[in-house]
């Protein structure tokens, strides 16, 4: 009891001190690791936050869009080919936003779809999305023999009937 | 309707996990989320070909779910053969420090949570970003609509930057959802993406944990939700979180193939790496980066391991063939007209791309898993270097081939980098998180000395 006791250590193990560099890598390891974890946390909790605070991301408006498209498609006759598309971006001197007419295209494009849309006056059934004075602006530049049916509000079929 | 959805994938997802269960080595048996996270892929890679294949033979006239569940019962009775019934007994959970509690239950909290932000952006943005409805729910909707002439999603008269050329694997699936729910239903749509996203998260956690640590995989996958975006990216409904997702997949089974040497892992790899050009456009990029991968990985043998990866490759890869036979022209490459060469003897444009690649991927999150990579990776042991060359050989040659798109785009580059290049990065993130906690150090062994101690503590 209580004297000391002998380890015998083994010739091959060899005690070496530790390293100043790894005395101070050692707490510095731990500190990112634990930054790491805080980090993460807080980037979860402004994920979380912001998931709560989505604003406006025009969902209804694309809804609006879709069934406005399925009353098109409704008075359309065919179910396959190609379609024309005229907007204002057919007008001359009618300024509108780029991006507005591009977004209604690509909506109307989804909505229509397998019909192929193609701008303009493209073959015997075209969508028109105009509103009354440009539609009558539309058609005093391109006279032609056609039937125009009303969908609603700026939405019309133009059935190009050919030269007669 | 989600889960009339949910059902819908459910028998790709079994024949998926029952495939890389037949494929993977036996050592890998326990590991069913493993598993189960690479076979949600591949069974959704799976489907998305078969319903491609049936458009040619007999559009609209294939029953998805049935043709699936004869392949699951053929696989069945193969595996039982080969392999008996081994596998089938439960895992049981491994013993566990306090720490790697701690880890897994922050994991497990996360993981609700990102369901939870999940739940709020599709309620809140139930058609997706822009090109989810103006690219790939168009596309669905064309097929869905007139299988029979499924091909006119391919149009050249469809508006270039509609991309009618980009490939199918998520708009076919879609359809074939909406064939089994009976109508078009977003939820089908959504579903698809929380299968990529979860599958994500949950592939990396496995992975890492089969080869490192559970405190590791656990603190990987906690940076990946919460840093990397993945969960309001895979909200969007578009293809970026599917591609970050095969790249992950296929980069993974290379990775466990320097561990185990198993010529398996290159089929289910190569097969992987087929799906992510089957997804996007940028998918080939990794297909053609994955041979010099392919070669670091293997250090003799290659050919053997070539004729193993391309045994999975080639499916895929025949039928992105056939595909872009029938596609319209890339964007990228209808409006080159000769301004190709000017674009890459333009200096001004690596420096314009550079910067711009510096400037997206030097946010503060990654500087500090820089700094984590620095010094934890520094020292650590137990690395498995060939793989971890593997990985930063991918991720190196995927962000070149970035690179090199911008390089030659006919469109206006700093128009076309503000646009895309952030959807880039971000479908190497993952990997780019695999590689990082592959290398570092766990945290087990970082606290190893206040575990041994609180233990000793303990015991006395």
């Amino acid at each position: 009891m209580g004297g000391p006791v002998h380890v015998k250590i083994p010739k091959s193990c060899k005690i070496t001190p530790m390293k100043p560099s790894h005395i101070l890598i050692s707490p510095a390891r731990m500190l990112l690791v634990a930054l790491l974890v805080v980090f993460s946390l807080y980037s979860m909790y402004q994920m979380v936050f912001a998931s709560m605070h989505i604003g406006d991301t025009g969902s209804e408006r694309l809804d609006l869009w879709e069934a406005d498209m399925q009353l098109i498609r409704e008075s359309l006759p065919l179910e396959r080919g190609v379609v024309g598309y005229i907007s204002e971006e057919d007008l001359e001197g009618v300024e509108f936003a780029f991006w507005d007419n591009e977004t209604e295209f690509m909506l109307t494009q989804y909505g229509l779809a397998p019909l192929i849309l193609k701008k303009g006056l493209a073959g015997e059934w075209n969508v028109v999305v105009l509103k009354e004075a440009n539609l009558k602006q539309w058609l005093d530049a391109n006279p032609g023999n056609y039937e125009l049916i009303k969908v609603k509000g700026r939405f019309s079929i133009l059935h190009d009937l050919g030269t007669p | 309707m989600t889960i009339l959805s949910f059902l819908a994938y459910a028998p790709a997802i079994i024949l998926g996990t029952l495939i890389v269960h037949w494929l993977l080595p036996d050592k890998f048996t326990p590991s069913i989320l493993l598993k189960l996270s690479l076979g949600t892929g591949l069974g959704l890679g799976l489907s998305s070909i078969f319903y491609f294949i049936s458009l040619q033979v007999a559009p609209g006239r294939v029953n998805m779910p049935v043709l699936l569940v004869i392949l699951i019962v053929a696989l069945v009775v193969i595996i039982y053969f080969q392999k008996g019934l081994e596998g089938l007994t439960p895992t049981r959970i491994p013993t566990m420090t306090w720490m790697q509690w701690g880890l897994i239950a922050t994991f497990i909290a996360c993981v609700a949570l990102s369901a939870f932000v999940f739940a709020n952006y599709v309620t809140s943005r139930p058609q997706g970003a822009l090109d989810a409805w103006s690219v790939w729910n168009r596309a669905a909707r064309f097929v869905h609509r007139d299988p029979e002439n499924w091909i006119a999603t391919l149009s050249p008269d469809l508006p270039l930057l509609r991309h009618a050329d980009y490939p199918l694997l998520v708009p076919l699936n879609v359809a074939w959802g909406w064939d089994v729910v009976g109508n078009e239903t977003l939820r089908t749509p959504m579903v698809q993406a929380g299968l990529f996203t979860f599958a994500a998260i949950f592939l990396l956690f496995s992975a890492i944990a089969l080869t490192k640590s559970i405190g590791q995989a656990s603190l990987a996958s906690i940076v990946l939700i919460a840093t990397s975006g993945i969960v309001p990216s895979g909200t969007s409904l578009i293809a970026d979180v599917p591609l970050s997702y095969f790249i992950l997949a296929s980069a993974i089974l290379m990775y466990l193939f320097t561990c185990e040497n198993d010529f398996r892992l290159l089929i289910l790899s190569g097969f992987m790496a087929g799906l992510c050009g089957w997804t996007k456009n940028e998918g080939l990029i990794l297909i053609a980066a994955s041979f010099f991968s392919l070669l670091i990985a293997t250090s003799t043998n290659f050919k053997k391991a070539l004729v193993y990866y391309l045994s999975g490759l080639l499916a895929p890869l025949a039928v992105i063939g056939y595909f872009k036979l029938l596609a319209p022209v890339n964007d990228l490459v209808a409006n080159t007209e000769g301004g190709l060469i000017g674009n890459i003897l333009d200096p001004s444009r690596y420096e314009m791309i550079f910067n711009s690649f510096l400037s997206g991927i030097l946010k503060p999150g990654a500087l500090f898993l820089f700094l984590y990579l620095l010094v934890l990776g520094f020292g650590a042991t137990q690395t498995n270097r060939r793989g971890s060359a593997v990985l930063g050989a991918l991720l190196v040659l995927q962000i070149l081939g970035y690179g090199f798109v911008y390089l030659i785009t006919p469109y206006d580059l700093s128009w076309h980098l503000m646009t895309s290049q952030a959807r880039l990065i971000f479908q190497v993130i993952p990997l780019a998180i695999f590689f990082c906690f592959s290398v570092s150090m766990e945290p087990e062994k970082v606290f190893s000395s206040i575990i041994r101690r609180q233990t000793a503590l303990r015991q006395e």
